[in-house]
């Protein structure tokens, strides 16, 4: 356990060596909710309007897990550039079992997004409304375990990545797939509509359905938003399943690829 | 990975969110907006080489060569604006197949303008990068203005709902070199019923002027500011 606890500080430390870049992301997601949000506010068809009620609102729960997701995911490219430039030889020789180094890099990763998330998900109750505290507890273990998995997936695809430039493709395809095709910035039914309509290939329909972020975003605008979207225990499944996989299939990956000579 | 961001904000944002609008063609309007995006971040990477060079001591040689300052940041900004151009053009080809260009004169002359835009951003670029010498200052910055910048221009919505939404992002948002090009871009392309641009001339002029600016302001800051190192 104290293995775990060295490498979760290791990495946390790692995290804000970032700080610029954490300052510049940051802002860029205030500014998609302070300008962005606003002005989509003003363009809205009705019928979206009449579901949604407000497009700020909508997308402040939808901004707090992309922030959520973009640093769980920052933990990739650091376990990419490891493996590179052959530290990971260096990790391993450290005192602890394998399964702990990987159990700690995954934690770590989710605490990262955890702790970047933190302050857009309290501007998030700032301007919607305050959880009751079972209503905070669940939110807080639901993206928790949503970072988890974004962690897991991320250091997965770095691990099976050789080069960076590779990785940074492959993160560009899971990243935009994911953000796109999910309740994130429109609401699910508009996505649903379009796969009816045949504009829109079913397969993402699908994907959008059972995305975990979908799931999280709608899960906390079920807390903060009256009446829509009403909660659902199927999408904390999702993020329960998606979180699970991932850890567990990224734990196994990475210690079986750094092991590799 | 700009492709990959390109086409699936097309693809997948551009097509979804147009559902949600009540602006009529949408998609079309966004589509635009976003080769104009995607030219700025593109145009914007000079920056970043300028830190790489100083980094591998290929400032000095640069210095050395038989060509002035002047000719140096010229040069430099122009082969930036240049790189973000055929960089980007695949993607502009793509969004044109998209959009459909009706009028060829006024799509060249937009053409022209988004030019003088990618030189323009790569002189703002080599001109903050000179001004700052932190690459972390620089990364930083940037991130920010490019959030600013891109947000509070008619890349993503036009003018009369930015001004609708708050008076102030629509003052911004006026007076944005991104919104210049963007409105150029879609005249251009015969889009401009959506924007109700009535005179392109006015965001020529902005284009012109920004390119101007940060080409002969940026002479003048690379002037004093590429000796004497103090890169970090």
């Amino acid at each position: 356990m104290s293995a775990i606890l060295h490498i979760i500080e290791y990495d946390v430390r790692n995290f804000f060596r970032y700080k610029w870049w954490l300052v510049g992301l940051i802002s860029m997601n205030l500014a998609d909710l302070f300008i962005m949000a606003i002005v989509y506010n003003q363009m809205l068809s009705s019928d979206v309007m009449k579901e949604i009620g407000s497009y700020f609102n909508f997308f402040a729960p939808g901004l707090a897990v992309t922030g959520l997701f973009a640093s769980a995911f920052m933990i990739g490219r650091e376990v990419n550039m490891e493996r590179r430039r052959e530290v990971h030889h260096y990790m391993l020789s450290l005192p602890m079992t394998r399964m702990e180094l990987a159990i700690g890099r995954v934690l770590s990763g989710g605490m990262r997004g955890m702790i970047y998330m933190s302050p857009l998900l309290l501007t998030c109750f700032i301007f919607l409304r305050f959880p009751t505290i079972w209503q905070l507890l669940v939110i807080l273990a639901v993206l928790f375990l949503l970072a988890m998995g974004i962690s897991g997936l991320s250091i997965a695809i770095a691990v099976s990545t050789s080069s960076l430039e590779k990785f940074i493709t492959a993160r560009g395809l899971v990243y935009y797939t994911l953000f796109f095709c999910s309740s994130v910035f429109y609401p699910l039914s508009l996505i649903e509509g379009l796969g009816k309509d045949g504009k829109f290939p079913m397969v993402l329909v699908t994907l959008a359905e059972v995305n975990p972020l979908s799931g999280a975003s709608d899960m906390i605008r079920s807390f903060l938003l009256v009446g829509y979207p009403p909660f659902s225990y199927a999408s904390i499944l999702n993020v329960v399943v998606f979180s699970a996989v991932f850890t567990f299939s990224a734990a196994f990956a990475y210690i079986k690829i750094i092991e590799r000579k | 990975m700009r492709a990959i961001w390109f086409v699936s904000q097309i693809a997948l944002f551009g097509l979804i969110a147009s559902r949600m609008m009540s602006i009529p063609n949408y998609f079309q309007y966004y589509v635009a907006g976003l080769s104009v995006m995607t030219l700025y971040s593109a145009a914007i990477f000079i920056g970043f080489d300028i830190y790489e060079e100083a980094e591998h001591g290929v400032f000095e040689y640069l210095l050395s060569l038989p060509v002035s300052r002047k000719q140096l940041v010229l040069g430099r900004s122009i082969g930036g604006g240049l790189r973000a151009f055929i960089y980007v053009g695949p993607l502009i080809a793509l969004s044109l197949y998209v959009i459909g260009a009706t009028n060829p004169l006024s799509f060249l002359v937009a053409l022209f303008a988004l030019f003088l835009f990618s030189f323009g951003v790569s002189g703002m670029s080599i001109t903050i990068a000179v001004i700052i010498k932190s690459s972390d200052r620089f990364d930083i910055l940037m991130g920010v203005l490019d959030a600013l910048i891109v947000r509070l221009s008619t890349a993503m919505y036009p003018l009369a709902v930015v001004q609708a939404a708050n008076p102030l992002y629509g003052g911004l948002a006026s007076f944005n070199p991104v919104t210049y090009a963007a409105d150029l871009f879609r005249w251009g392309t015969g889009i401009e019923a959506i924007i109700t641009l009535s005179n392109p001339l006015w965001p020529l002029l902005g284009i012109i002027a920004f390119f101007a600016f940060f080409t002969f302001f940026g002479v003048i800051i690379y002037d004093r500011r590429i000796e004497g190192g103090g890169w970090q």
